[in-house]
């Protein structure tokens, strides 16, 4: 007792020596480097967000603009989800067996099928709209269609998924695999019970991914989407070009900027604590 | 209640043989280990068995059934791997009761039989931990679990101990033995630690570059070994290449034979049918070689006398190194004689190799 008391009073001592130890003029300009940055990074966002809560006509703050979000604006706001959330699933539906065979079986020529497979990142996005409207045009019939955005945004965004979940793939050790078969699993249980969940942090990378580019996508939105498939960030484009920008457009903007923020952060939250935790992105 | 038959079995990778003609047959209840060098084929030989690898040639039957190409998951059995291999995102309990889950085991069943199990490895606080949250030790005990809970036909261990500290292999091993001899099942393990081999063993098969090179008792083993390989492999040995002079037959009818090398005349364990006049080459274990006072067995002619010429306190032994009229013999001293031979440098001493055994040499056979 007597000499843990003792070790506690040593504690406390080093403890108020430490506060005006020399370093603490560094720890401060380290904190300050690090916030100039962030700050560097929010600005555009935060101007968007002041300017949205602006009231129209000048003088004071409102939130007059955000009535157009659950407005006019609802449509294409929905319609994002449902394209970003549609394409998702289908890139985890191709991606995870494929990544599954590219990683564990001998496929000859790998390398140039990956190449091939990630093309789309490669791809200035204009030349790849160009190619997705000739395409989905001239071959599927499907251009300005609700199919035809999905198709394109699965054309692009399909690398995304695929890459992390082969990385996490490659790491996983076989042993976890092979263990569960000697315990009796077939192939397909071996899979769905333990690799799969064990491959969390390479999905959940690959859904955030998706999500982020596709929910905010214009650039080939603008060339394949049409009139009855306007995106919320095609709208903003559009209403920008058209109307100069207002407040109405920028509380559209701030506000997909706010669902893609939430959205990062809940799903870290929710599939941070089952699947990330102990991995480098938590 | 199996009985583990490998006839013949074979593994190439490539240009590489890993294993190479491997038989064994291995008894219902046997505990038998792999014991050789790293890359002499042990793993790939327990694999062949779990079915994670599938032989080249050759076949391995279960009983009366034929395992070549049936699915590692249709074979029951169960495999300690050296990385205990629990999955990380289950509990210890869930773990355990992963096999009997993807068997379709009535829930009620399942947990019956995880508590059984986890009471087995004296974890049953630990149930709802993560793997994670557990020592090397423990972990490996839930592995066991894990592996026992679906009540396999034939135990597999990869060196499950070679990751942990040495006073927790020496616990492990035995708990393992004792799991085995409890359950009655047939157990096959790989392991490069001879100690390890000779303290949990029925029987020991010695690899060397994917085939057996001698299968037997401890006693087989480390008192007649069959090769040059084995002899060296197992404990230390002081080779000594000569010639058969001679044969004396001992009180109990059994055969000893006369190897002799310049001046020094050995008696050693006949393990081959030497022939007189043949090269042979004879092993001598460092610590059975007595060092004599001066006038004990002054007539007997295996007695050799040597000069010390380097001696190191190696705590509970000491180690001389002497020379017999240019053959260099390890002696390796405990008890308390030992502590008299410090500071022997340069003196001459006679000593007595009292555990011997030869094999036709067959190096010199070839030059
Ligand atoms: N999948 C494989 N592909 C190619 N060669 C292999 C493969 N597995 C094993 N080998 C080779 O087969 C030989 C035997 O390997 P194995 O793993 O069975 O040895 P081991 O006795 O278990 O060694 P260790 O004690 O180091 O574990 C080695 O030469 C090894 O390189
Ligand atoms: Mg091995």
């Amino acid at each position: 007792m007597a000499v843990s008391t003792t070790s506690m009073a040593v504690e406390r001592q080093q403890e108020r020596r430490q506060l005006f130890r020399p370093g603490l003029v560094f720890d401060a300009l380290a904190h300050a480097y690090i916030w100039f940055w962030l700050a560097i990074f929010a600005l555009p966002f935060l101007a968007t967000l002041f300017y949205s809560l602006q009231q129209v006509g000048g003088g004071g703050w409102s939130l007059d603009a955000y009535q157009y979000v659950l407005g006019s604006f609802r449509d294409n706001l929905i319609l994002s989800f449902e394209t970003t959330v549609a394409t998702i699933v289908i890139n985890l539906l191709i991606a995870i067996p494929a990544a599954y065979a590219i990683v564990r079986f001998p496929i000859p020529g790998k390398s140039f099928l990956l190449s091939v497979l990630n093309m789309s990142l490669y791809t200035p996005a204009a030349v790849m709209g160009v190619s997705l409207v000739i395409a989905y045009a001239f071959l599927f019939h499907i251009p300005q269609t609700l199919v035809g955005l999905v198709a394109a945004y699965v054309v692009g965004t399909f690398p995304l998924m695929l890459v992390p979940i082969i990385v996490a793939l490659r790491d996983l050790p076989g042993v976890f695999e092979e263990a569960a078969r000697t315990l009796g699993a077939s192939r397909m249980q071996s899979f769905f019970r333990i690799e799969l969940p064990l491959l969390g942090p390479g999905i959940s990378a690959g859904i955030l991914l998706t999500f982020v580019i596709i929910f905010n996508e214009f650039l080939v939105t603008l060339f394949i989407a049409g009139p009855a498939t306007t995106t919320a960030a095609l709208r903003v484009y559009n209403l920008t070009r058209t109307a100069g920008f207002q407040p109405s457009t920028a509380a559209l903007a701030s506000t997909m900027q706010i669902v893609s923020f939430l959205v990062v952060l809940i799903f870290f939250q929710v599939f941070g604590s089952r699947y990330l935790k102990g991995t480098y992105l938590i | 209640m199996t009985r583990v038959q490998l006839v013949n079995v074979t593994r190439r990778f490539g240009q590489t043989v890993a294993v190479d003609r491997f038989s064994a047959d291995i008894a219902d209840g046997e505990f038998i280990t792999l014991l050789g060098p790293s890359g002499c084929g042990k793993t790939t030989t327990l694999r062949m068995v779990a079915g994670l690898v599938e032989p080249s040639a050759g076949t391995i039957v279960f009983d009366d059934q034929v395992m070549n190409g049936v699915p590692t998951n249709r074979r029951n059995i169960g495999l300690a791997f050296q990385s205990h291999a629990l999955f990380p995102h289950l509990s210890v309990a869930r773990n355990v009761a992963f096999g009997l889950e993807v068997k379709g085991r009535p829930k009620s069943d399942i947990r019956q039989r995880v508590d059984e199990m986890l009471a087995m490895v004296e974890l049953s606080d630990y149930a709802e931990r993560s793997p994670a949250q557990l020592s090397g030790g423990q972990q490996q005990r839930v592995a066991l679990a894990r592996m026992l809970a679906t009540d396999p036909r034939v135990l597999l261990f990869d060196e499950p101990l070679s990751a942990l500290d040495r006073n927790l292999r020496d616990t492990l091993k035995y708990s393992i033995l004792d799991l085995q001899r409890r359950t009655k099942k047939t157990a096959i393990y790989v392991t490069h630690d001879q100690s390890e081999a000779f303290a949990i063993s029925d029987r020991i098969f010695v690899m060397n570059e994917g085939h057996i090179e001698q299968a037997g008792s401890q006693l087989d083993i480390y008192l007649r070994p069959q090769s040059e390989f084995v002899a060296n492999f197992v404990g230390d040995n002081n080779p000594v290449h000569g010639r058969v002079t001679g044969f004396v037959r001992q009180d109990d009818g059994s055969r000893l034979v006369e190897v002799t090398s310049g001046a020094v005349r050995l008696l050693a364990i006949d393990t081959g049918g030497l022939k007189q006049g043949e090269a042979a080459v004879a092993f001598v274990r460092p610590e059975t070689i007595e060092v004599l006072e001066r006038v004990e067995q002054s007539n007997n002619p295996y007695v050799l006398e040597g000069t010390v010429e380097q001696v190191v306190f190696e705590g509970p032994t000491v180690r001389l190194m002497v020379d017999v009229d240019g053959t260099p013999l390890l002696v390796e001293v405990g008890g308390l004689t030992r502590l008299s031979l410090i500071g022997a440098d340069r003196k001459r001493i006679r000593i007595w190799p009292r555990e011997v055994s030869a094999v036709r040499d067959r190096t010199t056979v070839a030059a």
